[in-house]
């Protein structure tokens, strides 16, 4: 087990790379001058050559990316133009509530999708499976920054029930409430916006779930649980469970992707001070490297969501273990 | 077509297609739904709507109906139903620009890796693996962030952002598409590889091609609109339905509907794509299997009058059939099966794969596939088994019936350890086993197999698996055992051995034993009476020894006649022409006949009873072999 983790992690280094790599090019493959962009036409040739100083663009792309890399080492993506101050700060800062957020969303709609995937499959073409599958078509549909319009006009607006902006209530920041209460508080304002994603996330593990319990269900084993005088009860929440799970944990991988990115339009809407956000501002500014920080952050978490998922399914199904 | 992963049926059944498309509710759903929206979005020019861009700050945020303005206005005083329809038809544009582009793009990529050989498709591939590590929505950000805002840059984004998804499934389908026959005919009768990809390849891949571009249209759609909504795509004064979201979000508290209606315009169009996509999944999809359309009334069996000596069976069953749902009504798989089965007794049931064997061997347990319904009368013991309910059967599974299945790689769970299995097995049912763990491992001749708790199935050798299947169904010591083809999928050795401990475990115990299998050499060594079956039917019932030496159907000497016998290298295969009729398929008379070489003309007039021959015998012929000949 040990062995198939280290390998896995092994593997990560050049996907990382290639993906910084791919950051990179792709940033600096485009025309014009990010100086002047930044600086804006009315800047002074020496205010220009310096920045463009500053930020290596003298120097052929290529060259860059390996010095880049070279900071990196040391845990030094270089210097925010926008921010003016170290790009590694400024995301680290926001990675936090980010993971937060997408993390609750994932495990909500894990749950969520799991839980309409089996109740379809247990009721194959009959009304419940048919509304299931309309609400999951419905799910994946749904476009999430007007779902989460949706729920700030309905829970914020109209009943007022929850809050729709940030991570915390502002009078409580600073003061010495208990930190069940700060946590309280938190949840608060995570409830909106990661059901905003989960709901999307939930309608596509939902309907993967859902023709994975019917396999399941319809598997030989499944008959001889019954054969050997199971009780529906322990085959369901057991053996149908189980496979259920280890087939979808990849799916389950893949919809971080989403969350992940789907945050940054969650992030702007409920201002939430996570790292999508700051992509957006720093896209807005022209602020390449935070750009190229930020994605490669947000990257990084993806691919070891996707590496935990897997070996979540192997410790689930022992045969993926060549995998 | 036959097995295998099988490419869509090129442009030659488009019209099957449209007819398997018109049968499908959700597709027929999703497209009108999409004829609805999209008929006043493309009509929008004719329409005499009011100029979108006209701002007219005197009359901002009216209510719909509001005169001259149907659905309202915006915070700028500009008609709302002419923004959305004119936004739509920018949101569509572009989202179906942007399909094609990464379509055409990965298509191109897919096919350069899939035909340009095995360096090109490493390199081409690992580029792929590399994009598809990102988060796609971040990977188009970059890209607008480096390319800088606008609606052109979005539909750039998003459809490099796609490129990987489609070049992956295009080479998928271009390598299943190469292993096809008529490519190495095409290779054979001499034409150029540009021409093989053009005339044979690219017809066949464009139905998989339309798929995924249906499938992933609305995915793009509702992309465009994020980065618009977020500021990146469509810049004032021009408008798609994402940025009037973003727009309209200022004022979700004064004026929702500014924001809500785009919106919801955005699901319907994404809602009604995929429906129709799911829908040509179906309908293209090759595994769509069409209906039955055939139905024929089962002819009426005549009843059995038991000939066989009485007394109290174990196993009592009368008239038994199995019926599947289909389109036409009811498709009997099974009909008229009788039989008798006496405590101890080793009956086996023979027949060519797809006789219903085996769903006669699982309706004994309740146990048959969903869509599948049994009639006719169960009795074990005296007991009623049709009239049980769950429950009550349930508790019968495993305690008093048990079975041993044909393939115990996937007959075990593979996820649990042996020993998870083995104590659930034990705990099953409210009284206690009959033996403990330790015991059915010894009897089953697996004690001295190390850490066998431990392990998984997957962790043994075949023979090892289905000595744990047998361990699993003797726990509680049942009357009757039920082994479907258990030795089929093991080694001649090892049959031989797993036949051995069957035969001993049920001697032992006083057990009866119904074993099916399509081996009439095989089953003549362990079983005292033979039941052969041919199209859902019993067609002989005779003593292993009188079958085995004097086959009074024609069926069971035509079955004789294809075993080979060991020690008999020698012995001529005689190969029964053509193939039993399809479960609901019409045959006049007996349904053995069309392939019968005994056939008279009476043989298509009606079918056969099953009717006693001699003494020990039921065969269903109107001219059974005698013994003379």
């Amino acid at each position: 087990m040990s062995g198939y983790i280290a390998k896995r992690l092994l593997l990560l280094v050049p996907v990382l790379l290639g993906v910084s790599l791919v950051v990179f090019a792709v940033m600096s493959l485009v025309p014009g001058d990010p100086a002047l962009a930044i600086l804006g036409p009315y800047a002074t040739p020496e205010r220009l050559a310096d920045l463009r100083a500053t930020l290596h663009l003298d120097q052929p792309w290529p060259l860059r990316w390996l010095g880049w890399l070279g900071g990196l080492l040391h845990g030094d993506m270089g210097r925010s133009v926008s921010l003016e101050r170290p790009v590694a700060d400024a995301v680290f800062e926001r990675l936090g509530p980010t993971l937060l957020l997408a993390g609750a969303a994932l495990l909500l709609g894990a749950l969520l999708g799991l839980a309409a995937g089996l109740v379809a499959a247990l009721r194959h073409n009959r009304a419940t499976d048919r509304l299931v599958t309309l609400a999951v078509l419905l799910g994946i549909s749904l476009p999430p920054f007007w779902l989460g319009l949706l729920l700030i006009l309905l829970f914020g607006v109209w009943l007022g029930w929850l809050p729709v902006s940030g991570m915390a209530t502002a009078w409580l920041v600073g003061t010495d409430a208990a930190p069940a209460v700060m946590w309280l508080d938190v949840l608060r304002h995570l409830l909106l916006p990661s059901l905003s994603l989960a709901l999307v996330a939930a309608g596509v593990i939902g309907r993967i779930g859902r023709g994975a319990a019917l396999d399941v269900l319809a598997a030989d084993h499944i008959r001889l649980c019954r054969a050997r005088g199971l009780s529906e009860r322990r085959i369901l929440l057991v053996h149908v469970l189980k496979g259920v799970l280890a087939r979808v944990m990849p799916v389950i991988g893949l919809q971080a992707g989403f969350v992940l990115g789907g945050a940054v339009y969650i992030e702007t809407i409920f201002q939430w001070p996570g790292l999508g956000r700051l992509l957006v501002d720093a896209i807005a500014a022209r602020d390449l490297l935070l750009v190229q920080g930020g994605v490669l952050v947000l990257a990084t978490a993806y691919v070891m969501v996707n590496l935990a998922a897997d070996l979540a399914q192997h410790a689930l199904d022992r045969r993926t273990a060549a995998a | 077509m036959s097995g295998g992963a099988q490419p869509l049926p090129g442009t030659g059944a488009l019209a099957v297609a449209t007819r398997r498309l018109r049968r499908h509710p959700a597709a027929l759903a999703g497209l009108a739904l999409l004829a609805l929206v999209l008929l006043p979005v493309l009509a929008a020019p004719l329409l005499s709507l009011p100029d979108p861009a006209l701002t007219d700050p005197a009359r901002r945020m009216l209510p719909p109906l509001a005169i001259g303005h149907l659905l309202g206005t915006d915070h700028l005083g500009r008609d709302l139903l002419a923004r959305l329809l004119w936004g739509a038809r920018t949101s569509i544009a572009v989202g179906a620009l942007a399909t094609l582009t990464a379509a055409a793009v990965g298509s191109v990529l897919g096919l350069a890796a899939a035909w340009g050989g095995r360096r090109l498709d490493g390199l081409l591939m690992r580029g792929v693996d590399v994009l598809m590590a990102f988060p796609y929505l971040l990977l188009a950000l970059a890209i607008v962030a480096a390319l800088g805002p606008g609606l052109a840059n979005a539909m750039l984004a998003i459809a490099v952002a796609n490129v990987p998804f489609f070049a992956r499934a295009v080479r998928g389908t271009v390598l299943d598409i190469r292993h096809c026959d008529y490519i190495a005919a095409a290779r054979l009768a001499g034409h150029g590889e540009p021409r093989i990809v053009l005339r044979e390849v690219l017809p066949n891949l464009a139905p998989t091609l339309l798929l995924l571009m249906t499938t992933t249209l609305g995915w793009m759609v509702l992309e465009t609109a994020g980065l618009s909504f977020l500021g990146l795509g469509a810049q004032p004064p021009a408008a798609d339905l994402g940025s009037m979201l973003g727009e309209g979000r200022e004022f979700l508290t004064t004026y929702p509907l500014v924001a809500v209606l785009p919106g919801l315009l955005i699901l319907l169009l994404v809602v009604s794509i995929n429906l129709l996509g799911d829908g040509l999944r179906d309908v293209l999809d090759p595994r769509w299997s069409p209906r039955r359309s055939f139905s024929a009334p089962a002819p009426a069996d005549a009843r059995l009058q038991s000939q066989l000596e009485g007394g109290a069976s174990l196993l009592a069953v009368q008239d038994l059939g199995v019926r599947f749902a289909g389109a036409a009504g009811p498709v009997p798989a099974v009909a008229g099966v009788s039989f008798r089965l006496n405590a101890g007794e080793c009956v086996a049931v023979v027949g060519e794969s797809g006789c219903g064997k085996t769903l006669t061997a699982l309706s004994l347990l309740g146990l048959l596939p969903e869509g599948a319904s049994q009639v006719g009368s169960v009795r074990l013991a005296g007991r009623e088994l049709m009239a049980l309910d769950g429950a009550a059967l349930r508790d019968l599974r495993g305690r008093r019936i048990a079975y041993v299945p044909q393939e115990p790689l996937t007959a075990l769970d593979p996820l649990f350890r042996v020993g998870v299995q083995m104590d659930e097995t034990l705990r099953a049912h409210g009284a206690g086993p009959a033996y403990t763990a330790a015991e059915l491992i010894r009897m089953v001749g697996l004690d001295g197999v190390p850490g066998l708790m431990r392990r998984y199935p997957h962790e043994f050798s075949g023979g090892q698996r289905q000595r744990v299947a047998i361990a699993l169904a003797l726990a509680h010591g049942p009357d009757l055992l039920i082994a479907d083809e258990a030795t089929t999928a093991l080694d001649v050795t090892v049959q031989r051995e797993i036949l051995a401990l069957l035969r001993r475990l049920c001697d032992e115990q006083a057990r009866a034993l119904l074993f099916v299998s399509h081996d009439l050499a095989l089953v003549a060594e362990l079983c005292e009476r033979v039941l052969v079956m041919y199209a859902g039917r019993i067609v002989e019932d005779a003593p292993a020894a009188a079958l085995l030496h004097r086959p009074a159907h024609p069926y069971s000497a035509a079955l004789l006649g294809a075993t080979p016998e060991l020690g008999r290298p020698d012995k001529p295969l005689a190969v029964l022409a053509g193939e039993p009729p399809a479960p609901g398929e019409r045959v006049d008379g007996c349904r053995f006949a069309p392939r019968c070489p005994r056939a008279q003309r009476e043989c298509r007039a009606v079918e056969p009873a099953l009717d006693a021959l001699g003494e020990h015998r039921l065969v269903r012929c109107l001219f059974p072999i005698q013994e003379a000949s």
